[in-house]
């Protein structure tokens, strides 16, 4: 019995060992949304995530014409796509971090808490400019209530920002 | 928020409508006392992401921007204090901006208040990049100290202030949350003398009614 026990404790040590070794938690804060994922460790100012978790986080999925979601698509340089998507084994990796640089998307990143948080891209930043459409926006009441900037079509509109602080 | 409640209750159209958004990291457990007490009719939100500074690009409160039936912009971003208390210290009248948006309510477009395309496009900038770079240190920081990284925040908050030194919301809101001259070696009190007669409001421009 106790040798048992030992020779499973060993495999557990050994297989927590390898994981580590290869592999880091993670926390991608993407459109505002948080996932929770693991890491190929790497080059650190690269994120290698899988294929799978690409979409769990960012709804983003590599096709042959680039990375699309929806009706957006970013082609990937055909000349540098080994910096974008690796495959070793059976799973393909994606460097989310070397996406962001490629549609110069700013990313913040606490090392300690293991957390990325990818910003606005270039194409949404200030895309309001040229239309002079007021950006929409969805937030609470007190009550919990949503609102959408977009409901009060019809309406003048005197948006008021203001501050506890 | 009760002299904008009074305003709102004697212009009294119901094609004109007041949306006023707390920027508060603290949501509804820092701002809903002053909600609370304003007990207004009109739209009272809150946003504990700070995503209107970030989406219309602002930098202070209280900020204002002006919005037609169609959902363009016609005034951009502008200082907007409903009274003079706190005049001593901005020097701005609230008189004047209140008149223009009485004129708006009643003639719409043909307000001389209202902007033209062209006028709102001058005033309007995209981000810059330090800009962008300074929204998701922000975004960072308010998502570590949310989650109990309190300590682990602070250097985020730091480098977004770095990055964009006149946003007024992203100092005063981060030096809000801790203990500022501990954190930051600053108060709000302390920098504001240190503008030293720069305005702490991007002047405001209004027409003169013909």
């Amino acid at each position: 019995m106790l040798r048992l026990l030992t020779f499973a404790s060993i495999s557990i040590l050994f297989a927590i060992v390898t994981t580590r070794a290869a592999d880091r938690p993670v926390v991608v804060v993407y459109d505002g949304k948080p996932t929770p994922l693991v890491t190929s460790a790497e080059a650190s100012r690269d994120l290698w995530i899988t294929m799978k978790d690409l979409k769990r986080a960012t709804g983003f999925v590599v096709k042959p014409q680039g990375v699309c979601r929806d009706e957006l698509c970013f082609p990937l340089p055909s000349k540098r796509k080994a910096e974008f998507v690796s495959k070793r084994g059976s799973v393909t990796w994606f460097n989310l971090a070397a996406f962001a640089g490629l549609v110069k998307q700013p990313v913040a990143r606490d090392e300690r808490g293991g957390v990325w948080y990818f910003g606005k891209r270039e194409d949404e930043r200030g895309a309001y400019i040229a239309s002079l459409e007021a950006p929409n926006f969805t937030l609470p009441d007190l009550n919990g209530k949503t609102h959408s900037l977009t409901d009060y079509r019809g309406k003048k509109v005197l948006l008021i920002t203001w501050a506890s602080w | 928020m009760p002299g904008w409640q009074k305003f709102y209750h004697d212009l009294n159209n119901k094609n004109f409508e007041i949306i006023s958004i707390a920027q508060d990291t603290g949501g509804a457990k820092d701002a809903a006392q002053w909600i609370t007490a304003a007990k207004p009719d009109y739209t009272a939100l809150i946003d504990d992401k700070h995503l209107v500074t970030q989406l219309y690009n602002m930098v202070n409160v209280p900020t204002a921007v002006w919005i037609n039936e169609k959902g363009m912009i016609v005034r951009p971003n502008e200082v907007a204090y409903v009274d003079n208390r706190y005049k001593a210290m901005h020097g701005i009248d609230a008189g004047p901006y209140l008149d223009a948006i009485r004129d708006w309510v009643a003639n719409g477009d043909r307000s001389p208040f209202v902007m033209n395309e062209q006028e709102v496009k001058e005033r309007l900038q995209a981000p810059s990049a330090e800009r962008s770079m300074a929204d998701a240190e922000f975004a960072l920081a308010e998502y570590l100290h949310k989650n109990g990284k309190v300590e682990d925040a602070i250097p985020h908050f730091k480098e977004a202030q770095r990055l964009d030194p006149d946003n007024w919301n992203y100092k005063r809101q981060a030096w809000a949350l801790t203990d500022a001259e501990k954190n930051y070696g600053t108060t709000f009190m302390k920098e504001v003398q240190k503008l030293n007669g720069k305005p702490y409001y991007a002047p405001r421009k209004l027409p003169q009614k013909q």
